[in-house]
């Protein structure tokens, strides 16, 4: 079974600065793999266990996002793949998705796609959709299990906010997971520096015979602002508790909260 | 010149950090308070590969570098002093002898599964009437019919009642002077008992006891190194655990060093932030500068070290600023926070208990300005 993990780098918090030509600036903050992509990482990885085969963590970005690639070798996956060429640099969800769909149409014997649920910086929870619409794979979001994976089949938990699905399809398939779905271990520090020398192939646009139009947004940025503060709290006054509490439950009723 | 760490160092770092902020310190708290073992994370460490780091893979190590080690314990420092011990002495003061002068079929039933993380190990050198004074030894192992016959008492061991060995030094040629043999001494030999975990000041979840010897028997292939030779060796182990407790004072002061920067840019105290008092920022500037410094010397050490040149004297360097400005500086955090610092509500207090050891422990701060004076003036300093 080959499976491809599609892995991103993203800054650990949001608490980023906006450049004046809007693009984001997180200068001096840690860049991690993106919370979601840890636990496609980890489930993958407990398959390539059962089952044989290859991990290939795939991710479509910048020389030093090598980085967590080599986190994700680290980790146990058996292949790695960075797909980078300065076109990509503007990409959005849909581009991104082509982009991924060209490299993973080029591997061939690609049996099932994991990803998170979305991305913790963009956000957009499209990206895995649009791949699977682009390869013509049928896609799983929000799995929270998967139940049983065998050659031309999986059976997943889709895990939504009110009830748990069990759906069965056939591969190859791309699916979207969400936290909780496993425990991702931690990387061995003998394997992080066994990997450190690790050639990662990387593929540019014209490898993945991609031309310009594949890669125009369609999407424009036109302005990107902070949200705005959150409005202040407010301090009940009150004789004793039993008051405190009876404003405070006043309050929520009024707000429609309860 | 060249002040930059490796990537293997950025990665070594950024993987225990986030494992120690995920999974160390949140218990910091309970195993100060209750003084129990964290056996759970000691469990996840040797998942992590950490608790063989410094050694050779066929040894069921990592084959890291000392910087990496030393960054290591810092990192788990400055998440929980307690485990930092374990950990360091496991490595340092359990691991490292065999390492260095362990035969293949010690390091093969030794070494490896200590490195593995399937047990600790445990140095017991301190004895109740020698301490810094480690030649005046009075626990004696004499040979017969093929094996080590151990009487005496050690005290202050590390991990001693939790390991899966002790490396004991004791007299092996009585009337010549430094006649000191190292003797691995599995757990579970008859004969050799255990005080309860002694109740100390800081650093309660690291199990330190007393351990009594009677008649204790091993075989003779378990004496460690060259009979007679214990003195030298031991100096040369304690050189690198000296690396270890730096590394740990710069952890624990790092720790404090965080919660006084944060908390200076947050108290407002005569409509101002504390921070904008001189005599606080001073406090955490003095603290930066400290941790900086220590830093420097701790790493230069395990540099040292890593390039396999003479590292004594700047590990000694090392040890004894670290631990000395570390104090400082947990001291510091605490007056910065002040009631608050005071308070077990913070862990400010813990850190500042646990740092305390540090200029104790691996050659006191007196014994070690003496290492250091006889290396400038000769070896007339001290007599
Ligand atoms: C928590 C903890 C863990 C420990 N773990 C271990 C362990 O795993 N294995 C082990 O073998 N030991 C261990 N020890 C023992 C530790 O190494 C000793 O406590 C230390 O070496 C000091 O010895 P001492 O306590 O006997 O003090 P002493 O040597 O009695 O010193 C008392 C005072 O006299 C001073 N002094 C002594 N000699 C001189 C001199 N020549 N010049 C100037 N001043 C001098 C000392 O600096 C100190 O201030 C541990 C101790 C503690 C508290
Ligand atoms: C065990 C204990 C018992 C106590 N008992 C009593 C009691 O019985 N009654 C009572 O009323 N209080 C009591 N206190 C409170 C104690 O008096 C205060 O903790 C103390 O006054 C410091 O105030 P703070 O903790 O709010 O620190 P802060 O005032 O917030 O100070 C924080 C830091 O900022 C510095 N700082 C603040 N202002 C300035 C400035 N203008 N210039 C330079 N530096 C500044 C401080 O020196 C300190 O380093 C007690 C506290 C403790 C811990």
């Amino acid at each position: 079974m080959h499976i491809v993990v599609c892995m991103k780098q993203v800054p650990r918090d949001n608490s980023v600065k906006i450049n004046a030509d809007l693009s984001i600036n997180a200068d001096g903050i840690e860049q991690i793999m993106n919370l979601f992509d840890e636990y496609a990482v980890e489930e993958a990885l407990q398959w390539n266990e059962k089952l044989g085969g290859k991990v290939t963590v795939l991710s479509i970005g910048p020389e030093d996002w090598k980085e967590q690639i080599r986190r994700a070798l680290a980790m146990g996956a058996t292949d790695s793949l960075l797909l980078s060429d300065p076109a990509f640099t503007n990409l959005d969800t849909l581009g991104a998705a082509r982009v991924a769909a060209a490299a993973i149409k080029k591997l061939g014997d690609v049996d099932l796609v994991l990803g998170g649920r979305n991305s913790t910086d963009d956000e957009t929870g499209a990206f895995a959709p649009a791949l699977a619409r682009l390869l013509g794979w049928t896609q799983l979001t929000y799995v929270g299990k998967i139940v049983s994976l065998e050659s031309g089949k999986i059976v997943a938990e889709r895990h939504l906010e009110e009830v748990v699905e069990t759906v069965e399809a056939s591969l190859p398939a791309v699916v979207t997971v969400v936290k909780g779905i496993n425990e991702p271990r931690y990387p061995s520090l003998l394997r992080i520096r066994k990997v450190a020398k690790v050639e990662i192939p990387t593929w540019s646009a014209a490898d993945l015979g991609l031309s310009a139009a594949d890669l125009t947004p369609a999407l424009k940025l036109v302005n990107r602002v902070p949200p705005p503060p959150r409005p202040k709290g407010e301090i009940i006054e009150g004789k004793d508790a039993a008051e405190k509490v009876k404003k405070l439950v006043d309050k929520l009723i009024e707000a429609q909260v309860i | 010149m060249n002040f930059d760490l490796s990537p293997e160092h950025q990665r070594i770092r950024a993987e225990v950090r986030r494992f120690a902020e995920q999974e160390i310190a949140p218990r910091a708290r309970h195993v100060d308070e209750t003084g129990e073992f964290p056996a759970e994370t000691f469990r996840k460490m040797a998942e992590l590969g950490l608790m063989g780091l410094p050694f050779p893979e066929e040894y069921g190590g990592a084959g890291a570098d000392s910087i990496s080690t030393a960054i290591a314990i810092e990192e788990i420092a400055r998440a929980c002093g307690s485990t930092a011990l374990t950990y360091a002495a496991h490595l340092g003061l359990g691991c490292a002898p065999i390492a260095m002068f362990g035969t293949e079929e010690q390091k093969r039933r030794f070494l490896r599964p200590a490195a593995e993380g399937r047990f600790l190990g445990a140095f017991a050198l301190t004895e109740p009437h020698a301490g810094s004074d480690a030649g005046a030894t009075r626990t004696t192992a004499r040979l017969e019919n093929g094996e080590w016959v151990i009487n005496g008492s050690k005290m202050w061991i590390t991990n001693a009642s939790i390991a899966g060995y002790l490396i004991v030094t004791a007299v092996t040629d009585p009337g010549e002077r430094h006649s000191i043999s190292s003797i691995i001494v599995p757990a579970g030999t008859p004969g050799m008992s255990f005080g309860k975990p002694e109740a100390k000041m800081g650093l309660r979840g690291s199990i330190t006891n007393a351990v009594t010897f009677e008649n204790v028997r091993v075989p003779e292939e378990n004496l460690l190194g060259r009979r007679g030779r214990g003195l030298q060796q031991f100096l040369a182990v304690l050189d690198g655990g000296r690396i270890g407790i730096g590394a740990m004072a710069i952890g624990l002061a790092q720790a404090a060093f965080e919660i006084a920067s944060a908390y200076a840019r947050e108290r407002t105290a005569f409509g101002k932030l504390i921070g904008a008092f001189e005599s606080v920022s001073n406090m955490i500037a003095d603290m930066a500068v400290g941790l900086e410094a220590a830093r420097l010397l701790v790493y230069q050490a395990a540099w040292l070290k890593d390039q396999g040149r003479q590292y004594s004297r700047e590990a000694a360097i090392a040890k004894l600023y670290a631990s000395e400005v570390g104090e400082k500086i947990c001291r510091d955090a605490i007056q910065v926070l002040g009631g608050y610092g005071y308070s077990s509500e913070y862990p400010l207090e813990r850190i500042y208990r646990d740092q305390r050891l540090l200029t104790i422990g691996e050659g006191t701060s007196e014994i070690l300005r003496v290492v250091i004076g006889r290396q400038i003036l000769g070896e007339f300093v001290g007599r």
